[in-house]
């Protein structure tokens, strides 16, 4: 099976089991616990006022956060999630 | 364009948006509202067709990694990356015109994919609160429990503060009915009423409570504007024939200790006759031994509130905020929501309070908020720790409020009996204030008392709080509003009549602070005057740099709202 077909059928495997959306919950509630929730919202405000016109667009405020973001998740989180990960794929194939 | 709902701006409408409207008239939304989805605990919601459907870009077959949008105005799915190909922005270009604006799938927010920026529309909005609401309850609304029933939740016509000075009569009529202060020239340049408390054998904590009561400007300005007489009170006790125990007025005797205190005299004052009176309240108190600061605060203004009562001869309930100067001072309303697990279905209760109580380690706070992270994960219990101290090596007074309004989860020992399922179920619990009080006090829990271990022990950390501070992220309306996500929508404690922003600004004026150990401690509190700190050891006041004052370990602040509002009376 190629890689790419693979993993699209463990990730409908996964929305379908629920499985994604706790993960995503527990994803969430971990984000806000550690505090890099709190520090993106401080990054899109300093982004935001840095702007001199007022029309910052979500676009324009993904662009630029979603690096910062994908960066300074801590990585016990990175750690737990992959270990749910894992341990789906080995019960689910 | 941009309109006022409920003190907050609502933002441009884009073009897109309002010829969408104007086509579709005012039912725009109604087919959306068959394809809201929430799961019922927490009540995220989402956008399908089908609950199992699992949403994939039309164009490209992408289901994972980038937002997807369905047009409202056909249903199609596409998918929307920022940086690369959106074919969102395809769709209701090759469409054009009347498929700009969609719809995220995984938010239930509206978006316009010409302007390629999130969109408001107060119409969806409160559908969609609506439906939230009823998918969760089932039963069409919301039960409310009220425990006490808010009294302040009348509406009150916000009044012009109009300045009063006395005309040439009422001039004469002061002179001749007040007796001048002896030394009213100040020759020092220290605030007028700071005046030492003499220690009467470990009075230190009512000494220290008793300096931030003088100075909460509130309390201050009622007792110096002779709204508590205590001649004119003992009189009416008499007149009454009240006995024994209608006669003790706790306050009477703070009305004769502001007296004293803004005499002029700057020799430390005794409060003799007020640690006898509060003992005669208090007989369990009684004694020369060392009390708890936050105790004796809590049973003084309890004390007042309960002569008033009966002076009155009706109940008020706490926080109403009509009663006592005690309670209008310092009482506000706790939201509590009680969310069950299993049907979603909440319940709310409104609670006053008087302070505060706030928990200075996180981890140490409720049992069941470690027990249910324990149950994720065990060795994440520390891997939290460790990445709270990386963060933020030092607790501070706003992360004390967040953890208080953070959603928590009930651990499977303190099961709720829900209401719908008429059965205990695990449940997710979470604070927000409906009312502030005028002066806030926080209280951090420094005192822990163990059942099982049988022993209590003293929280030594250091808290930063800050001189200023913005209480408005822990009011019920913006804890509702993060809920349930980015809405145009009036919430609880969104009042028609909602004084402005500023409301929530706070400013600290006294800090009691507590060194030593649990068994041998001593208070001492710290006033601020126009920015000058103060430190009131017992007798002694000495002038203070601000560091200081930062650097003290923190069990009592006082805060103060910075604009008060001036209501009409219902008296």
């Amino acid at each position: 099976m190629e890689l790419q077909d693979l993993q699209e059928s463990v990730n409908i495997k996964m929305i379908q089991s629920g499985e994604k959306e706790r993960l995503k919950d527990l994803l969430r509630e971990r984000l806000a616990e550690c505090g890099w929730e709190d520090e993106m919202r401080a990054l899109c405000r300093g982004f935001m006022r840095n702007k001199v016109t007022n029309s910052v667009k979500l676009d324009d405020l993904i662009n630029e956060i979603t690096p910062k973001g994908k960066e300074t998740v801590p990585d016990n989180v990175k750690a737990e999630l992959l270990q749910r990960i894992r341990s789906f794929i080995a019960y689910a194939v | 364009m941009s309109s006022k709902i409920n003190g907050q701006v609502s933002p441009h409408s884009c073009s897109h948006l309002l010829q969408f409207r104007r086509r579709n008239g005012p039912d725009s939304f109604r087919a959306l509202q068959d394809c809201l989805r929430v799961k019922p605990p927490g009540g995220r919601a989402s956008i399908r067709r089908d609950p199992a459907e699992v949403p994939c870009c039309q164009a490209c077959g992408e289901s994972g990694s980038n937002r997807l949008y369905a047009c409202v105005t056909c249903a199609a799915v596409s998918c929307h990356a920022p940086q690369l190909t959106s074919h969102a922005a395809a769709h209701a270009q090759s469409m054009s015109p009347g498929h700009e604006i969609a719809v995220d799938v995984d938010r239930a927010e509206l978006f316009c994919c010409e302007c390629r920026d999130q969109v408001y529309d107060q119409g969806f909005d409160a559908a969609f609160v609506l439906a939230q609401n009823t998918a969760t309850t089932t039963t069409g609304s919301t039960l409310m429990q009220y425990s006490a029933e808010p009294g302040n939740l009348r509406k009150r016509r916000r009044v012009d503060y109009r300045h009063w000075s006395p005309d040439s009569r009422e001039c004469v009529t002061m002179t001749n009915l007040s007796t001048p202060l002896y030394d009213s020239t100040n020759s020092s340049d220290v605030p007028w009423g700071l005046r030492g408390l003499n220690n009467l054998g470990n009075t230190c904590f009512m000494n220290s409570v008793l300096q931030a009561l003088l100075h909460t400007p509130l309390l201050r300005n009622y007792f110096l504007s002779d709204r508590h007489n205590r001649y004119h009170c003992q009189q009416k006790n008499v007149a009454n024939n009240d006995g024994k125990n209608g006669r003790l007025c706790l306050a009477c005797d703070v009305d004769a200790m502001f007296s004293a205190v803004f005499s002029g005299d700057r020799t430390p004052y005794s409060p003799a006759k007020f640690l006898y009176s509060w003992w005669q309240h208090a007989a369990n108190l009684a004694s020369y031994e060392q009390q708890d600061a936050h105790e004796f605060f809590i049973s003084m203004l309890h004390r007042i509130h309960e002569k008033e009562e009966k002076d009155q001869g009706k109940p008020h309930s706490q926080g109403s905020g009509d009663c006592c100067i005690a309670h209008r001072v310092f009482s506000g309303i706790l939201r509590s929501d009680v969310m069950c697990m299993a049907c979603g279905f909440t319940s709310t209760t409104y609670d006053p309070c008087i302070d505060f109580p706030l928990d200075l380690e996180p981890n140490r706070g409720g049992s069941a908020k470690s027990s249910s992270t324990k149950s994720h994960n065990s060795c994440n219990v520390e891997a939290e720790r460790i990445s709270l101290n990386k963060d933020c090596s030092i607790s501070t007074l706003k992360g004390c409020l967040e953890r208080f309004t953070r959603p928590e989860r009930l651990g499977s020992d303190q099961k709720f009996f829900c209401q719908k399922c008429q059965v205990r179920q695990e449940c997710l619990k979470q604070m927000s204030i409906r009312k502030l009080p005028l002066v806030s006090c926080f209280h951090i829990k420094r005192f822990e008392h163990s059942s099982i271990r049988k022993m209590s022990r003293k929280v030594d950390g250091h808290l930063q709080f800050p001189f200023s501070l913005d209480m408005a992220p822990y009011l019920s309306s913006s804890i509702l509003r993060s809920r349930f996500g980015h809405r145009i929508f009036p919430f609880d404690g969104d009042e028609q009549d909602a004084p402005n922003d500023l409301s929530s600004e706070f400013e600290l004026f006294a800090v009691v602070t507590h060194t030593g150990r649990l068994d041998a401690g001593h208070y001492v509190t710290y006033l601020r005057f126009s920015n000058q700190w103060y430190k009131c050891d017992d007798a002694w006041i000495t002038q203070v740099s601000e560091n200081i004052v930062r650097a003290a370990q923190g069990y009592m602040m006082f805060y103060v709202q910075k604009m008060l509002c001036y209501r009409a009376s219902e008296k």
